[in-house]
């Protein structure tokens, strides 16, 4: 440490005509700040939301459009969609007849609180999107940028599919120690794929013992009234 | 690659600073990376050799780096350990529940500036 101005660099790498700021701030301040602020936004929509991260194809979509097929007439749903290009994800949401707006990133690897502060705006417009019960923000598919960024959400799911193979909890540590909900998707191809539901599960709980771990698939149905419960039981708070 | 864009908001953020204080040039810009702030040091490193390259603000800056060790605490003792990576079990009591403490920081901390 240099003695004359308390700086980090050597007294020979720099000359004192120069001034040493204390910053000591988050480069994610302004995010944070704005995710605080797109928070009570969604509050005051009435809302509770849920932020999805996955890797592109673990059936976030199919879940969703699933999830609105069966709680879609006692619980008001919007969906933002994050990615990096098209608009088809929001076309599939639309055609179950609830509010959604598309995000494209032109290439960003992830969602960030100001693009979900504009995407509030945007929703607001659509037709019943003003009001709401759940919001589902789903991520670009991506499993390491979106963690790093909140959005203002309530909660963070974490979705691997059988196929992907359970070792992702700890390739990703990040994305399941931010999260409050792990799901397991696809359990129908289970006899396909070597994936051992209990030790995927239990190293998820190593990385973070609150998870709350649920494996489902949206397309037999098996194991969807426990994330089907999650979802009333979090709207009902 | 999200380190790009969070070198890109540094950047920002060191022309309001050289605005604020009247400063033309960045000499050294200091940073705390945590072991859990999801960012990848050497990305960030050369994220930042390229976007700074190109800014008369920042062409010579220098970027200091420190990164705290990763702290862990035992769910079951409650037991704090320091380690490189994440120990199998606890030292103490050999539970495998593992908790990571802090260490998601991402900050500026000092920059000087002439």
């Amino acid at each position: 440490m240099c003695d004359a101005c308390g700086c980090d660099l050597k007294p020979e790498e720099h000359s004192h005509d120069s001034r040493v700021v204390e910053v000591h701030q988050s480069l994610l301040a302004a995010n944070t700040a704005m995710a605080k602020k797109n928070r009570v936004h969604i509050e005051e929509m009435g809302a509770v939301a849920i932020n999805m991260i996955s890797s592109p194809g673990s059936g976030k979509t199919t879940l969703l459009e699933k999830t609105i097929e069966a709680l879609g007439g006692s619980l008001r749903i919007g969906v933002i969609e994050g990615d990096i290009e098209t608009d088809r994800d929001a076309e599939r949401i639309r055609a179950k007849g609830v509010p959604v707006i598309q995000l494209t990133t032109g290439g960003a690897c992830h969602l960030d609180a100001a693009q979900i502060h504009k995407g509030l705006h945007l929703l607001e417009k659509e037709e019943g999107g003003a009001q709401l019960d759940l919001l589902f923000i789903e991520n670009v598919g991506n499993l390491v940028c979106p963690a790093t960024f909140d959005l203002g959400e309530h909660h963070r799911l974490v979705l691997v599919s059988v196929p992907e193979g359970p070792d992702k909890p700890a390739k990703y540590p990040k994305a399941f120690h931010s999260s409050q909900v792990f799901i397991i998707s696809k359990t129908d191809l289970l006899p396909y794929f070597d994936f051992p539901v209990e030790e995927a599960k239990a190293e998820a709980l190593q990385l973070n013992p609150d998870l709350q771990v649920m494996a489902l698939s949206a397309t037999s149905g098996e194991g969807f009234e426990q994330w089907l419960d999650y979802l009333k039981e979090v709207c009902a708070h | 690659m999200h380190e790009m864009s969070l070198v890109q908001g540094l950047l920002g953020q060191l022309h309001e600073l050289a605005k604020e204080h009247n400063k033309e040039k960045v000499i050294s810009v200091s940073m705390e990376i945590g072991p859990f702030s999801g960012v990848v040091i050497d990305s960030f490193q050369f994220g930042f050799d390229i976007l700074a390259r190109d800014d008369a603000l920042t062409r010579e800056a220098i970027l200091l780096i420190e990164s705290p060790p990763a702290l862990y605490r035992c769910c079951s003792c409650g037991m704090e350990m320091k380690a490189e990576q994440r120990p199998e079990r606890c030292r103490h009591c050999s539970e495998t529940l593992l908790s990571p403490v802090g260490g998601d920081d991402l900050v500026l901390r000092q920059v000087e500036m002439e």
